[in-house]
């Protein structure tokens, strides 16, 4: 009788969990993102990102629960990208203050965030499509720990709905695709940002005043003897 | 023979009226129809050397709709089956040449892809994967029309579907071949494929569905096919052809 009873409260537990968890929707995106086809920029970069970027998560009550954790494909992505577009990549816990500066040889010093994430799903917009758009925050530094530019750089991933796919698959391949796509603004956009743009000149007219100091000082030497 | 057997439920003339309507169904009801429309810029077949590639890529820029990558990996098998041809898998290109392809930045013009040419890199590898021919489709396939409706029960005693519904739905698509070594366009091949999908139900449901996608998949796969294996007149007329369950060859 005791194992019937105990049978029946397990059967019931599992159904009520069922129904609790069966309007929801709980992704961990997982992600491969291509190593990107582009010329090193010739700096060390130094790569901070704190646990609200590796461990975030995305929740939504509208309607339906849904929660998207995104911070390990996300942490995957700017290790992945920051590795190929620039020569050397650090990863840093913190910014380095102007002290600590000369020990992380770093030329410049990437700390991004999420500022945003939005979804839309079928049931709220009646389309057959899965959208996310992200939102970052990139604040970049300078070896001494001088911030250069703040950086709001969205990205945008969409997926249809396929037969047979579940909603789960769909959400993951969307915001996979905004992941690829932050890479791609992040790959193609680093260079033009006005700030950057301008950091990148300063150093390249500082190598050619040192290379023509270098140069000259050579000469001298050369007169010299 | 007045009266019915009480095995006998239904008249022998309501049968064969049913079995009728489901042959006439069958035979008219998931039909398709598909324009082929084709244009070339030369009578011969595209030159293709030994170590040369074709990529077949869908347009995804707009934000209405994307060309689907399913499609697409069916144009390319179908370019692919002949043997004769190479054809590198879309999303291979894509990670190969990653981010110069990704919708945001793709070239749209044969203008833009010169430039992006220019680039070492991009040229480099191009070069590298002997990338000879880049096909571009655009377009999607879409539901236009549905009607009827159909609902299904469970009960203790067994279940089943009652109802009638009915889809409409259009493929249209255009493929631009590239030549990235004279940098111009080779040619365009357009596809419009239209059918229309039953589902009756009546105890089980009994579905006729129309292959629109698949049907458009041949006739711009098979015309594709035939820029590099065979020459053609310099602007084709437009084709079109009818077929029933997928039989859409023209």
């Amino acid at each position: 009788m005791s194992i019937t009873v105990h049978i029946t409260t397990r059967l019931i537990l599992i159904i009520v969990s069922l129904l609790l968890t069966a309007c929801s929707t709980n992704v961990t995106v997982s992600g491969d993102y291509p190593s990107a086809l582009t010329k090193p920029l010739p700096y060390h970069v130094g790569l901070v990102l704190d646990n609200s970027f590796t461990n975030y998560t995305f929740e939504s009550s509208k309607e339906q629960d849904v929660t998207v954790a995104l911070g390990q494909s996300q942490t995957k992505l700017f290790e992945q990208v920051l590795t190929d577009i620039f020569s050397n990549k650090s990863r840093l816990q913190t910014v380095p203050t102007q002290a600590a500066s000369s020990t992380h040889n770093v030329d410049l010093i990437i700390v991004p965030h999420v500022e945003e994430v939005q979804l839309a799903m079928p049931f709220e917009t009646h389309l057959n499509v899965f959208e996310v758009w992200i939102k970052y925050n990139l604040q970049v530094f300078n070896s001494e720990g001088e911030p250069i530019a703040d950086w709001l750089m969205s990205s945008y991933g969409k997926t249809q709905t396929r037969f047979l796919k579940s909603e789960e698959a769909a959400l993951n391949q969307a915001t996979t695709t905004a992941l690829r796509d932050a890479g791609v603004r992040l790959i193609i956009g680093f260079e033009r940002i006005p700030e950057i743009r301008a950091w990148i000149e300063q150093k390249e007219l500082e190598a050619r005043l040192k290379g023509t100091q270098e140069n000259t000082q050579n000469l001298a030497q050369g007169g010299d003897q | 023979m007045s009266g019915h057997h009480p095995l006998q439920p239904y008249p022998f003339s309501t049968a064969l009226f049913a079995l009728i309507l489901l042959f006439l169904l069958t035979l008219t009801g998931c039909s398709t129809s598909t324009v082929i429309d084709e244009y070339r810029t030369t009578n011969t077949k595209l030159d293709l050397n030994k170590g040369e590639q074709v990529v077949i890529m869908g347009r995804r820029h707009a934000g209405e709709y994307e060309t689907e990558p399913d499609f697409i990996n069916c144009i390319s098998n179908r370019i692919a089956t002949s043997g004769k041809l190479s054809v590198i898998p879309e999303q291979e290109f894509l990670d190969s040449f990653y981010p110069w392809f990704e919708p945001r930045v793709a070239p749209l013009k044969l203008k833009r892809m010169s430039r992006m040419l220019e680039e070492p890199i991009i040229a480099e590898r191009i070069k590298a994967l002997g990338i000879r021919y880049m096909v571009w489709v655009d377009g999607n396939t879409e539901t236009t029309d549905k009607s009827g409706s159909f609902s299904c029960a469970i009960a203790p005693g067994g279940g089943g579907c009652f109802g009638f519904a009915t889809w409409d739905k259009a493929s249209i698509y255009e493929a631009i071949v590239w030549d990235l070594k004279q940098l111009d366009e080779k040619g365009r091949v357009k596809v419009e494929t239209k059918g229309s999908s039953y589902l009756l139900a009546v105890g089980a449901p009994i579905p006729f569905i129309a292959q629109v996608q698949s049907d458009a998949c041949k006739g711009i796969g098979n015309r594709l096919k035939g820029f590099f294996l065979h020459g053609g007149g310099s602007q084709q007329e437009p084709q079109k052809t009818t077929g029933h369950q997928g039989n859409t060859e023209s």
